[in-house]
Formats: C-alpha cells, sequence, structure tokens
C-alpha cells in the first residue's frame, strides 16, 4: 500500500474500534487538549515514570505535531500507536516497555 | 498592485499550505534536535534555507530579484535573537509556527499574535530612548550580504556554502552513526579513524536517506489524494516553500513574518484612532514615511493564515482549540518577548534563520547564532523535571 507514511516515520495507526478498546484498558489518561508542544512531550516522560512496564499511557490531544513528536520523544521507552479521528482529535497510545 | 496581490496570494496561501502539511517549525527543529536528537524537522529547515539559499543566489546574479533587508550587525542581532529564541520556545512556536497554527484554530496562538502586538507597541514606545541606549552602542557596521560584496558570482558562491553546510551536517550525522554504534566503540584505536571517516558516512547516510524519501514521493504521487490529505515530510515542504519563496524574491522581496506584523499592529491601531504615523518607528522606518497602510507584505502574511486553515480543514486537523488556563502565560509572556526580540534583533526565525542566512546577511548570522541559543537555553529550562539530556 503505498503511502506519504512511508517517508514520515508516523507511528502506526489504531481501528476506531481497537483505539476505543484500548482507551477503557488504559492505566492512565492524560487530557493535553489545548496543549501545545513541547508540553505534551514532558508529561508523556513524567507520566511514563509513574506507570509500571507493560501498562499503557494514553494522551488526548489536538495538536497534530504531537502524533508525531511525543512518540519519538518518549523512544525506545515505550511502544506507539496513534488514532486519528479526522476532526483534529488524536490520541497517542503508549505501552512502557 | 493587482498582480503583485496575486503574488502575494499565490506565495502567502502556498506558504501557510506548505507549513501545516510539513508541521514545518523552527522551535520544534532546534528544540527537539537538542533534546532528543532528533533531527526529522531539522532537515526540513536546512534542505529549505540552503535550496532557497542557491536558487536565491542563481536569480540574484541573473538581475531577477527586488532586494536584499540587511540591518546594520552588531551585538543587538545576538540580544534580540536570543531574546526571541527564548519567547519562541517558551511560547511553543515560533514566528511562522504562530501563523499557521493561528490557521488551524489554536486560539492560543491568536493570544500569541495579540501579545506579539503588545510586544511591537512596547518596542515603538521605547524606540527614542533604545535608539540611543541600544542600537548606537551595539551596532557595528552597515548591513550587507555577502552575495553583493564577494568576487566569487552569487550562484557559484550559493552552491559553495551549501555544499559547506552539506558536509557539516553530514560529519555531525556520521558522528552521531558512529556514537550509537557500540561495535566501532570497542578499542580506543577503532575511534579516531571513525572520527575522521564521520564525514564520509554521514554523506552515505544522506544519500540513502534522500534516496528513500524521492522513492517515497514518487509512491506518494501514486495516489495523489490520500496523499494529499496525511502529514508530508518536512522536506516535500522544504521544496515547496523554496519554490515559492524564489517567486517571491524575484517579484517582491525577501520572506519576512515578524516586519510586516508589526506593521499590522501599526496599521489596526490607526484603524482605531491612534495616529500611528507620528511615532517614529511605524512612521519613518516600518512605512517609510509612505503613510499607514497595507502594504503587500502584509497582504502575504495575512493568506499564510488562510493557506494553512485550508490544508488543516482539508486534512482534517482544523478545529477550534480552546486553551487550557496554565498555558496562558506561553501565550502572554512568549508572545511578548516574541514582538519584543524580533525589532530588537531585528528579525524573527523567518527573518533571519531562513531568509538572512538563504541571502548570506551578516546580521542574520549574529541573529540566528542568538536564537538558537535562546532555544538552548529555554529547552533546557522546560525540560528541567524530565532530566533532558542536554
Amino acid at each position: 500500500m503505498p503511502s506519504i507514511d512511508d517517508v514520515t516515520d508516523a507511528p502506526d495507526e489504531l481501528s476506531d474500534e481497537r483505539a476505543e478498546q484500548l482507551l477503557e484498558e488504559a492505566d492512565l489518561v492524560q487530557d493535553m487538549m489545548g496543549e501545545v508542544c513541547p508540553y505534551p512531550q514532558v508529561e508523556a516522560q513524567k507520566g511514563l515514570q509513574k506507570v509500571d512496564a507493560g501498562e499503557l499511557l494514553v494522551q488526548e490531544t489536538d495538536h497534530v505535531p504531537c502524533t508525531e513528536n511525543v512518540p519519538r520523544a518518549v523512544g525506545d521507552d515505550a511502544e506507539a500507536r496513534v488514532w486519528r479521528s479526522g476532526d483534529g482529535l488524536y490520541r497517542i497510545y503508549l505501552r512502557k516497555q | 498592485m493587482a498582480p503583485t496581490l496575486l503574488v502575494a496570494a499565490v506565495v502567502g496561501i502556498g506558504l501557510g499550505v506548505f507549513l501545516q502539511k510539513g508541521r514545518f517549525c523552527f522551535v520544534n527543529a532546534f528544540r527537539d534536535f537538542f533534546a532528543y536528537k532528533d533531527s526529522r524537522v531539522t532537515k526540513g529547515v536546512l534542505a529549505a534555507t540552503l535550496l532557497t539559499m542557491i536558487f536565491w543566489g542563481i536569480a540574484y546574479q541573473l538581475g531577477y530579484y527586488q532586494g536584499f533587508w540587511t540591518p546594520r550587525w552588531g551585538l543587538t542581532g545576538l540580544i534580540g535573537g536570543f531574546v526571541f529564541g527564548v519567547g519562541m520556545t517558551y511560547a511553543g512556536g515560533c514566528a511562522s509556527g504562530t501563523l499557521y497554527r493561528a490557521g488551524e484554530g489554536y486560539l492560543q496562538f491568536w493570544l500569541t499574535l495579540l501579545f506579539m502586538g503588545v510586544g511591537y507597541v512596547a518596542f515603538t514606545l521605547a524606540f527614542p530612548t533604545l535608539q540611543s541606549a541600544y542600537f548606537a552602542p551595539l551596532t557595528f557596521g552597515e548591513g550587507v550580504s555577502l552575495f553583493a560584496v564577494s568576487p566569487v558570482p552569487a550562484g557559484l558562491l550559493a552552491v559553495g556554502v551549501a555544499t559547506l553546510g552539506l558536509l557539516a551536517y553530514a560529519t555531525l550525522i556520521g558522528r552521531q552513526a558512529s556514537d550509537v554504534d557500540p561495535g566501532e566503540r570497542a578499542t580506543t584505536a577503532s575511534v579516531r579513524p571513525t572520527a575522521l571517516l564521520a564525514p564520509v558516512v554521514g554523506l552515505r547516510k544522506f544519500t540513502r536517506g534522500t534516496a528513500a524519501y524521492a522513492r517515497g514521493l514518487v509512491r506518494a504521487w501514486r495516489t495523489p489524494l490520500a496523499s494529499s490529505k496525511r502529514p508530508w515530510d518536512p522536506r516535500t515542504a522544504a521544496l515547496g516553500i523554496t519554490a515559492v519563496a524564489v517567486l517571491w524574491f524575484t517579484q517582491v522581496s525577501i520572506v519576512g513574518v515578524t516586519g510586516p506584523e508589526a506593521r499590522w499592529t501599526g496599521y489596526l491601531l490607526s484603524q482605531v484612532g491612534v495616529d500611528a504615523g507620528a511615532y517614529e518607528y511605524w512612521g519613518s522606518i516600518l512605512f517609510r514615511g509612505e503613510g499607514v497602510g497595507v502594504t503587500v507584505d502584509m497582504a502575504m502574511i495575512a493568506f499564510v493564515i488562510v493557506g494553512a486553515a485550508l490544508a488543516a480543514l482539508w486534512s482534517g486537523d482544523f478545529s477550534l482549540r480552546v486553551p487550557k488556563r496554565r498555558r496562558l502565560p506561553n501565550a502572554v509572556v512568549g508572545g511578548t518577548l516574541m514582538g519584543a526580540g524580533s525589532r530588537l534583533a531585528p528579525g524573527c526565525n523567518i527573518g533571519n534563520i531562513y531568509s538572512g542566512i538563504a541571502e548570506l546577511s551578516v546580521h542574520s548570522f549574529i541573529a540566528a547564532a542568538g536564537i538558537v541559543a535562546g532555544v538552548y537555553v529555554m529547552t533546557h529550562w522546560i525540560y528541567r523535571d524530565v532530566g533532558c539530556a542536554i
């Protein structure tokens, strides 16, 4: 499937269904609506310090660049997935490694 | 005026679209490079600046240009740039980033724009004092573009400087590549040749990266509609920005943001009864004694917001975003520092880092160093709680 994703390094996207399901399982949900970089990156790192390995941290954001910057900021500390609503709302799913 | 206005619309909307789609942010480019060694956006900024330098150099040499912006150089660039760099890092968006995010529906950045206006007004009021107490002692020489004084033809000089820039970048990524590979660090004897080979390793990485990028771009073109809605690589944005910047350079001037914004502030105040033209800074410097009105570059930056809004609507990224109360100081303090800093320098990230370096203006090299230093210090402060690597 050819896509511009091949050159953007964006994290894998979740389906609507899977995103909802994972949100219910989340161990920590951070409300980052209205927040801009770099604060969600800093909060994600702080949040990951609070959860245990294997647990799930979800950030809700309306800041597009965060969908790439937050996963890159946490690096190997967490496995990242993203969900885009198509309407300016995004969720970043970080499973602590 | 009509054709010029059309150029302003094409350039402004183009810039807005490319900035939004590439999430082309100068704060991100430096901050994340310092904090995480993330060079994705840095690459875009470098590519846009070096490519624009080459095309502007050629256009200048052939006589197809309207003029350079070369403020007098001195420590003002370093100090003002530093203030601006601190401000844009705290605000979370540079001068161009603030514009495109305002277009995406961030009320936070409309507030930042408002307080940049406050910074311009404060500067204008203080200008008579600043001129004798700040600009006079800290300015050392007439502004000049190396294109204008170098014996080397401008096009060739641009290619030469861009090549040096590329080599410096390659050395940096080459060194990073050898840093992360523990195998190459096994013995002290192997470290030295690795350091010497860094530019070669880096150039090879650069070539591979560029080839992979080109293949991705070709694949993306096969599904133009779907691809246009996806986020773009900052390098794609860099190509687009270069194209509209060349159009602007040949038709109007170099690309600037905060100069036109400072004019907007004077113009809007004149609309509510303030005699902006009576203030020396607006009247004789920004509007050059030609009266307070809407100039073509003011129209261009307004179109940047329009372009970003269109791109965001098309991508599903547009929504009215209400800021959290705890973020208001970022807009208020960051915006004011950006407004004041961009006048003290003078020039913002676009005027000095992008356009200024692309036109090889001596002032801009100093101001760019000041801006990057400001970002560095502020990044350190913001990440103080999470143990940032710097």
